[in-house]
């Protein structure tokens, strides 16, 4: 069996004195959609920070597909393919909804600098092909026919898919998808859930920190709880549903009773 | 020895007073406002006013020019600078705030005129000998404000309610304003209080240095570099960071001379920026690298699609090239022409870097002074062809913008435009200072007219159509660049380094290109500017040029290339139009900005293609609206 896509071994946060994340170990398999759940301060973001090395980790460490993380930069991590998104989502002012998402892109262009300088063909060809792409992207998600409009225009929702699909453009062996239904009505969120199927389905990795439970049950293979940065369960979603400490960290202590 | 560092501290307290106001301003805004080292000025000429020509007393004058100078500044405060701190990113704060700065030095310009004023010193002429140094006695009263100044500043933000309102709003304006605090209002508040003190200092210091309109700027810039050396935002800093910048200064002018003194000011503070960013005394808060910096942000979007591209691109070019038949040949207009394309791509450059990027500059002339200086020396001293001369400022300036960006590549926004504004400043004192090379303050003479080969370029009419042609080609070169991947990552790191950075953007690698990219057009420029006018000054290719030109960049349209060209020619033309209202040229300047920067954010050239667009493109209006909808069911 080929390595885990990600494996966290005994990673611990500190700020100061308080333990953000403390001792957490988990794989994530090549090919799973995993989903990551726990109350508000569970430090889920704060697991996304430490794996695209935002923050450093205190202890313990990371590997992607066997290759440990630690001390590469962002951006290097990206280069590895590990491409995340961000809780707010953070489209690019100033630039339409096409161009977001082609700035997704970025990497897989082969295209010169000083060719695009000088309308090469070649250039060209591939600006079109990738054009291309991401209407595909933009029609599945209904937001092609706002493809020219500043993307900072967009209702929340849209901003969300638009951050989905402009990271999905950059062809990612794993993708980190910070709560990406927040702010979407039912509708997008249901459109939401199919396209995770499908880019799962496409062979990606997926790890999702969600709140919206129906969307986790629905396409999640995994979950994993996290309360108070600690790992306190994983597993299946049926089996999820009827631990009991799952439910003493959602509904509080008297109900886990 | 010991006099110079007495005169040292003199001259410092007057720098931390200004940063004080400094400090003050971006502890309740988080905007450094450079148009502080103005009010100096202000207190200080309507001091002069009221006690020469209406003969008040000295007491009676400086309490008048204070308060005068306080109510000017919340007017200025409320009507310009808070209204816009909402809607605006800190980078164009910045820059309206230089705006402010030019606006009240075309004021001053207007009212007081060009000539220097100094006012008596209150208690007499005769110096105090303290163990053997005489110290004047104005030394005393600066020393003394100075003193009473801080403390009665600390004991307002420390032991007052509005004190503790004012930090309130420097920590966390919107919880300040769910705590029922008018943010608003003590914005103002904070901006009067810094013109206050601003005002005391330009009073206290007139009676040993004089003073003329355009003075502001030069206690903005120490004033700046004060309170960078120190932390912004810190009092302590500000003041300690004054004092060493005064003494330095001194001692340089002391035991170097006085043509390096701003050099060695300026690298004091290159060294304190890299080797500690955020000075001496910092009081910042540790940055969440998860959360995008500038909540929010807008900037204008405005796409042309290809076809309307060439057409308008086509007319440009045609009208552009008819100019020189329509304009009369016997005016000076034609030579205006010339050095608005020539300035423009200097500009095109700033533009890629700022405009696109967001890497904010306020050193583009000290590109262009290399590339001029270079070429120029070449030529003059070594006989070389224009060409190559060119080419060689090129190379060096590249080399600069490398080892400039490499050096300042961890700052951002405020500090990288101070480190940039540094820059500038060394590269005018070099040319300053390097008689024998340069010529010094009075220049070099003699370059010769642009050639390539035996194809000479000496009147106007031939370097318009040399300029034209090379703009051309920069525009189409560039246009390929922005409008795909290269321009996309540009934009991306604009306003969000690391959301850029996790789509694996090399955030680093764009930024020294645009920095080589901008320093190579200024170059250009600045070569092609001293053959075309045979002679090459310090002051042609100083700071205020850099301001000047962005300016013109923030006026045009930024990031939009064709747009600094409306905002070049603009500048250039104005004046040489108006020629009779030659004295008003600083003053429409300011008002131009700060104008721009509060209704027209997207620039001369945004609005109108804005209007065009909505003119021809029916279809992107609708959507546009409908977007809006959406947006309003979802809230």
């Amino acid at each position: 069996m080929s390595a885990p896509a990600l494996r966290v071994t005994n990673i611990t946060k500190r700020f100061g004195g308080l333990a953000a994340i403390s001792d957490v170990t988990y794989e994530v398999l090549d090919g799973s959609l995993t989903a990551l759940i726990g109350p508000n301060g569970a430090g889920k973001t704060t697991l996304f920070n430490l794996i695209t090395n935002l923050f450093t980790p205190t202890e313990g460490e990371i590997y992607f597909y066997g290759k440990s993380l630690n001390g590469l930069s962002p951006r290097q991590i990206a280069g590895l393919g590990l491409i995340r998104t961000f809780q707010t989502a953070r489209v690019f002012p100033g630039m339409t909804v096409l161009e977001n998402v082609l700035v997704g892109a970025h990497r897989r262009v082969r295209s010169h600098t000083l060719k695009q300088m000088l309308w090469q063909a070649s250039a060209r060809h591939e600006e079109r092909e990738l054009t291309a792409r991401a209407d595909g992207f933009l029609e599945i998600t209904n937001l092609l026919k706002f493809r020219d409009v500043a993307a900072t225009d967009l209702p929340m929702g849209g901003q969300k898919l638009l951050e989905v699909i402009r990271a999905l453009m950059t062809r990612p062996r794993l993708l980190l998808l910070d709560e990406p239904a927040a702010g979407l009505n039912d509708s997008e969120t249901s459109e939401l859930a199919s396209l995770l199927r499908a880019v799962r389905n496409s062979g990606v990795t997926v790890m999702v920190v969600e709140h919206n439970m129906s969307l986790v049950m629905g396409v999640a293979d995994q979950v994993m709880v996290l309360d108070a940065g600690c790992l306190v369960a994983s597993g299946s979603p049926q089996e999820i549903r009827k631990n009991a400490r799952v439910i003493e960290a959602y509904v509080g202590q008297e109900a886990a009773v | 020895m010991i006099p110079i560092i007495v005169g040292g501290l003199l001259q410092g307290s007057v720098f931390a007073m200004v940063a004080l106001g400094f400090a003050l301003v971006y502890r309740v805004t988080g905007v450094i406002n450079l148009s502080q080292g103005a009010f100096c000025v202000i207190g200080a000429l309507i001091t002069y006013t009221l006690e020469r020509t209406l003969g008040w007393p000295v007491g009676l004058a400086v309490t008048g020019a204070v308060l005068g100078t306080t109510v000017f500044g919340i007017m200025l405060g409320a009507a310009t600078f808070v209204p816009s701190l909402a809607r605006l990113p800190n980078s164009s704060m910045l820059m309206l705030t230089a705006g402010l700065l030019t606006f009240i030095e075309g004021l001053l310009l207007v009212v007081w005129g060009s000539d220097p004023y100094d006012l008596p010193p209150f208690s007499g002429e005769m110096p105090v000998t303290i163990m053997g140094v005489r110290v004047p006695t104005q030394g005393f009263w600066i020393a003394g404000t100075t003193l009473i100044v801080i403390l009665v500043l600390w004991y307002l933000l420390s032991r007052t309610m509005l004190g503790k309102e004012l930090r309130a709003c420097a920590e966390n304006p919107l919880a300040a304003r769910l705590m029922g605090i008018d943010v608003p209002r003590m914005t103002v508040l904070s901006f009067g209080l810094a013109a206050m003190i601003g005002a005391v200092g330009g009073i206290v210091v007139a009676p040993i240095t004089s003073l003329q309109f355009d003075s502001g700027n030069f206690f903005t810039i120490y004033g700046f570099i004060a309170v960078a050396i120190g932390g912004m935002g810190s009092f302590v800093g500000a003041v300690v960071g004054g004092l060493i910048l005064g003494v330095v200064q001194q001692l340089a002018a002391g035991y170097v001379s006085s043509l390096f003194s701003d050099g060695l000011a300026v690298i004091v503070l290159l060294a304190t920026l890299l080797v500690r960013p955020s000075g001496l005394f910092a009081v910042g808060v540790a940055r969440r690298q998860d959360v995008r910096d500038e909540q929010g942000v807008q900037l204008s979007v405005i796409r042309f699609n290809g076809r309307q591209t060439a057409f308008l691109g086509v007319l440009a070019v045609v009208l552009l090239a008819a100019l020189p038949w329509l304009v009369p040949q016997s005016s000076g207009l034609l030579s205006s022409l010339v050095i608005t394309g020539i300035l423009f791509i200097g500009v095109l450059g700033l533009d890629v870097l700022m405009g696109y990027t967001g890497q904010v500059s306020l050193g583009q002339a000290g590109f262009m002074a290399i590339g001029g200086y270079t070429a120029a020396i070449l030529a003059v001293k070594l006989g070389w062809p224009p060409l190559l001369g060119t080419a060689a400022g090129m190379v060096l300036s590249l080399i600069s913008a490398l080892i400039l960006s490499l050096a300042t590549m961890r700052l951002r926004g405020v500090y990288l435009a101070l480190a940039t504004l540094a820059f500038g400043l060394l590269i005018d004192s070099l040319a300053i200072g390097m008689m024998a090379t340069t010529g010094g303050p009075s220049g070099l003479v003699g370059i010769p007219s642009f050639s390539i080969g035996s194809l000479s370029f000496a009147t106007p009419f031939s370097m318009y159509y040399l300029v034209l042609g090379l703009i051309i080609v920069l525009i189409l070169l560039l246009l390929g660049g922005m409008r795909s991947s290269f321009g996309r990552a540009l934009q991306a790191i604009r306003t969000d380094q690391t959301a850029a950075a996790a789509l694996d953007i090399n955030v680093e690698r764009y930024k020294v290109a645009v920095f080589a990219i901008s320093a190579a057009l200024a170059s250009l420029s600045g070569s092609l500017y001293a053959f075309f006018f045979h002679f090459l000054s310090p002051e042609m290719v100083d700071t205020s040029r850099s301001f000047e030109m962005v300016t013109m960049l923030v006026i045009g349209g930024a990031g939009t290339l064709v747009g600094p060209l409306l905002g070049a020619a603009l500048l250039t033309l104005l004046p040489e139009i108006f020629q009779p209202f030659a004295l008003y040229k600083t003053l429409a300047e300011g008002i131009l900005l700060v104008l721009t920067f509060q209704y027209l954010p997207a620039g001369i050239f945004g609005s109108l293609a804005g209007w065009l667009l909505r003119f021809t493109n029916r279809q992107t209006l609708i959507q546009a609206s409908d977007v809006r909808l959406v947006k309003d069911e979802s809230r």
